[in-house]
């Protein structure tokens, strides 16, 4: 080969290379996370500026013909490192944007059009970054140490870029594949189920904007340490449409995808066009090379949205390391022998919501006397009302949920009964009064923590995390496991193993219970109706709830299931949890609930039995009469 | 204080472009629940559709009433062919809005591939200066402030008064429960679209007459500023997009006046910002 033909090829790796950590990055935020950050290429340049600012001499020093901020002058690798840090310094202003509140295609567009105007402000603005002519002769990494025009060093500098690149694909599949990237993942498929489930929405997203914001800016100081030259026209809006293009055609959530993608679309795509022989008026190449990247998204996302690679199916395989269960000490509930489920003690000692066990968590507590059904209310609300646009959903409702019962909550449709339980679990916000949850108020405290506490519920509506497999949805809702923090999945499988191992073989006997065992390597997202209900009932149960809220968890499940589900309920509340259930058949109340609140127009009816209850005309009015 | 007239003069006409531009946008997003970021594009493919009957000799205002009819039509194929199929199939608002971007790419760069690189203009007279309570606007921006007021007329009588503006109304509350009350919603959808598109149209071809010289990539800066109005107003709020504009254009307007014009846009940016952050629900239209 010839020299030219030679660095043409050292090129191709080194944008390979950035490319690759880029895409990575961007699947991590994206694929895996759900956090469509349109914003991506900030990060980027913000990495290349300031690698390119801590490696240039001051600006007099350097011949004066540019201005800008900085010319630090420092070694290799502190530009590196350093733009690695303002990189994950950029994210944490966005977080407002990606957070709980917003619409994740508003958070989109605020993402898209930030990238837009700070390309704007830098462009327009000489002093800080010397504006639209961008920073040039940016010193190559050790450039006073070697020649960067060799050939051994631009081998060197592709090697290098390659293995980061080989590094960062290990640290996002670690982070992925620990039980902190399963959370994340759930967070992706429904954020407010997983917030429901004690997932910390927010922490969550901020971190990933971090991560993949120094992975991004990474990217940046390698590109700018090669090629020595950085400008705004470099980081376009439009240049995060093309890392888009490339983990979608790759196959979001898919590592190996951002991988492919990043070889298919920024390099394979440019390089092509290099070899078309230009045609038409100046531009027009580039022109359908900007229409094809768009076609590529549209089509992709119609044919083949899950991409060439997709993700793949995480089993946990039937005969794969069985782990011996924990030796049941509740083997004489009648109800329910061998109950796997052990309600959390009310009265825990409980540090910031979490429930502090030993190490290696025991699968099971010891048994407990089954609290009697008088004892003090779990749950108590006091006139709490929500208002939507004047018409009051809930009006004044003040209940008491006593430990040990399963309560029912009948009424009509638009009663306010799901918005109540949304308000005792937090989803939605109280209008006016209090919920006091085991004699603390927590009207003002965020669904996570609730459920993090003990107060866990089910939605009315199918909200099962489609693209994780049963046994995965279950996983998701054990609390406290080693591996669900990022520090704790960076510290890698050894550290968090016997935690999962645990969490598998509770999930393992709840499937076993409930008849599910055959679907554990089963996608939620292809379950039947009745089959969905189950797995958001084991999954709840998985989080260890002390307070159970469900929403007509039995709706579209067949009536002698739902009769089993109704007795494994029943056994749970000798167990000691307590269970508050919205459901509309009244064979099902007559049989397992006990006291039941009625529920007409947002407020409340009556409370008693159900025989007292149908006693009474107008109940018998409200619901159970047509 | 002339400075100051001067801008608001400027704010005016900006508002005015701005008004049809927001109020095309909010209804789309109303009836759909999809953010169309190709807005914009649509926008400056109908102005080139008005400069190319301008070049063949046609007023500029006549043109823009082709441009009108091409938006219309490019929106309606756009909604039916592309965005409709995806929702279909239940695609998140998210992939919306990836799918909206990419068409942006294809109907701003296709455009460009056509049309080429440079900036063009429309041949037009600005007629004389009018000169009005301190205020001093060409005849060309006084039209396209009528227009403006004209067209949030017809908006509001359309929306208030007639049987399909209701209809877009209950279809923007609640599209299944105003199909199940019997109103044709794929049809007043698609409508809608027409509409909206027809706005989308005029709005480009005002927003390439104020301007005075425009390419195909023109309107990047300006979707924001549409985005902008549109948020202040709440998302899918006709009358909030109107005061939104009213509001962001009198700002960026006034504030190039006195910092840096490059810098205009910013002004809309932050107010966007803030409002997603504060009340993602927008500011001012709590009514609709």
């Amino acid at each position: 080969m010839s020299n030219a033909q030679l660095f043409y090829v050292i090129n191709l790796l080194i944008y390979a290379g950035v490319d690759i950590i880029a895409c990575l990055g961007l699947s991590q935020q994206f694929g895996v996370a759900g956090v469509t950050n349109f914003g991506f290429i900030i990060f980027q340049a913000a990495g290349a500026y300031t690698a390119a600012i801590l490696s240039l001499p001051s600006q007099s020093a350097n011949g004066g013909f540019q201005s800008y901020i900085g010319g630090w002058n420092l070694p290799f690798p502190v530009p590196w490192i350093g733009a690695m840090i303002v990189g994950g310094l950029v994210a944490p202003p966005f977080t407002f944007l990606v957070g709980r509140r917003l619409r994740g295609d508003f958070a989109a567009v605020g993402l898209l059009i930030t990238a837009v105007m700070a390309n704007l402000l830098v462009t327009n603005y000489r002093p800080l970054l010397n504006g639209s002519a961008g920073l040039s002769l940016v010193p190559a990494p050790l450039q006073g140490k070697y020649n960067p025009q060799s050939q051994g060093y631009q081998w060197l500098y592709a090697a290098l870029t390659l293995v980061l690149a080989a590094a960062v694909f290990l640290l996002v599949q670690r982070v992925t594949e620990s039980p902190y990237g399963r959370s994340l993942r759930a967070m992706r498929d429904n954020d407010l189920v997983a917030d429901s489930l004690g997932k910390n929405l927010l922490s969550l997203r901020a971190a990933m904007l971090v991560l993949g914001g120094m992975l991004a800016a990474l990217s940046g100081a390698i590109l700018v340490g090669f090629i020595n030259l950085w400008a705004p026209s470099a980081w376009g809006y439009a240049e995060t449409i093309v890392l888009f293009a490339a983990v979608i055609i790759g196959g979001a959530g898919s590592h190996r995808g951002a991988v492919l993608g990043a070889i298919l679309v920024p390099v394979g795509f440019e390089e092509a066009t290099r070899y078309i022989p230009q045609f038409g008026p100046p531009g027009l190449v580039q022109d359908l090379q900007w229409v094809a990247i768009g076609l590529l998204i549209v089509v992709f996302l119609w044919f083949r949205p899950q991409g060439v690679l997709p993700e793949r199916r995480r089993r946990v395989g039937v005969g794969g390391p069985q782990v011996k269960p924990v030796e049941m000490p509740n083997e004489d509930v009648v109800t329910l022998a061998g109950s796997p489920w052990t309600p959390v003690p009310a009265d825990a000692p409980s540090h910031d919501g979490v429930v502090v066990s030993g190490a290696g968590r025991p699968i099971s507590r010891s048994a407990r006397s089954a609290a009697s059904p008088d004892a003090s209310p779990v749950l108590r609300t006091v006139g709490v009302t929500r208002d939507f646009g004047g018409v009051h959903a809930v009006a004044g409702v003040s209940i008491e949920v006593r430990r040990g019962t399963l309560t029912g909550l009948i009424g009509p449709n638009g009663a306010g009964k799901s918005t109540l339980l949304a308000m005792l679990a937090g989803t939605i916000a109280v209008t006016s009064g209090q919920v006091i949850y085991q004699g603390a108020d927590v009207t003002g405290v965020p669904a996570y923590r609730r459920a993090r506490l003990g107060l866990v519920r089910t939605f009315q509506l199918a909200s099962e995390f489609k693209r994780l497999t049963v046994m995965e949805n279950l996983l998701s809702a054990v609390p406290a496991n080693r591996g669900d923090t990022l520090a704790g999945a960076l510290r890698g499988r050894r550290y968090w193993r016997r935690d999962e191992e645990a969490a598998i073989a509770r999930a393992r006997e709840l499937l076993d219970r409930f008849g599910l065992s055959g679907y554990a390597d089963t996608y939620a997202g292809d379950l039947s109706g009745g089959q969905r209900r189950l797995t958001e009932i084991m999954r709840a149960l998985m989080a260890e709830p002390s307070l159970l809220l469900l929403d007509e968890p039995m709706a579209g499940v067949h009536p002698r299931l739902a009769r089993q589900i109704g007795t494994q309920l029943l056994g749970l509340c000798a167990e000691g949890m307590t269970i508050l259930m919205v459901e509309h058949e009244l064979a099902i109340m007559d049989e397992f609930c006990d006291p039941v609140i009625v529920m007409a127009e947002g407020t409340v009816l009556a409370t008693g039995t159900m025989a007292a209850l149908r006693a009474r005309t107008e109940v018998v009015e409200a619901y159970l009469v047509g | 204080m002339s400075l100051f007239l001067a801008s608001l003069g400027f704010g005016l006409v900006t508002a005015a472009v701005l008004a049809i531009a927001a109020v095309g946008f909010t209804m789309q997003f109303a009836v759909t629940d999809v953010l169309n970021l190709a807005y914009g594009a649509v926008m400056i493919a109908s102005a080139f559709v008005a400069y190319s009957l301008n070049q063949a000799g046609v007023n500029v205002w006549i043109g823009m009433l082709a441009a009108a009819a091409a938006g219309a039509a490019g929106s309606v194929l756009l909604n039916q062919g592309i965005y409709t199929p995806f929702q279909r199939r239940g695609s998140a608002p998210v992939t919306m809005v990836i799918v909206s971007l990419g068409m942006t790419l294809i109907i701003e760069f296709g455009l460009q591939a056509i049309v080429g690189g440079t900036s063009v203009s429309y041949t037009m007279s600005q007629g004389p200066t009018v000169k009005a309570g301190g205020l001093v606007l060409t005849t060309v921006q006084l039209v396209i402030i009528g227009l403006s007021v004209v067209v949030m007329a017809g908006v509001h009588g359309l929306l208030r008064y007639s049987k399909l503006g209701k209809a877009m109304r209950a279809t923007a509350a609640n599209r299944s429960l105003a199909r199940n009350c019997g109103i044709r919603t794929d049809r007043v959808v698609t409508l809608t679209w027409a509409l909206t598109g027809a706005l989308c149209g005029v709005a480009g071809t005002v927003f390439a007459i104020n301007n005075g010289s425009f390419g195909a990539t023109s309107a990047d800066l300006f979707l924001v500023v549409i985005l902008a109005a549109v948020f202040l107003g709440g998302p899918g709020q006709a009358y909030g997009a109107m005061a939104g504009a009213l509001i962001i254009g009198l700002a960026t307007e006034i504030s190039a006046a006195y910092i840096n014009p490059s810098y205009k846009d910013v002004v809309a940016f932050l107010a966007l910002l803030i409002t997603m952050a504060v009340r993602p629900g927008g500011v001012l239209g709590a009514t609709a």
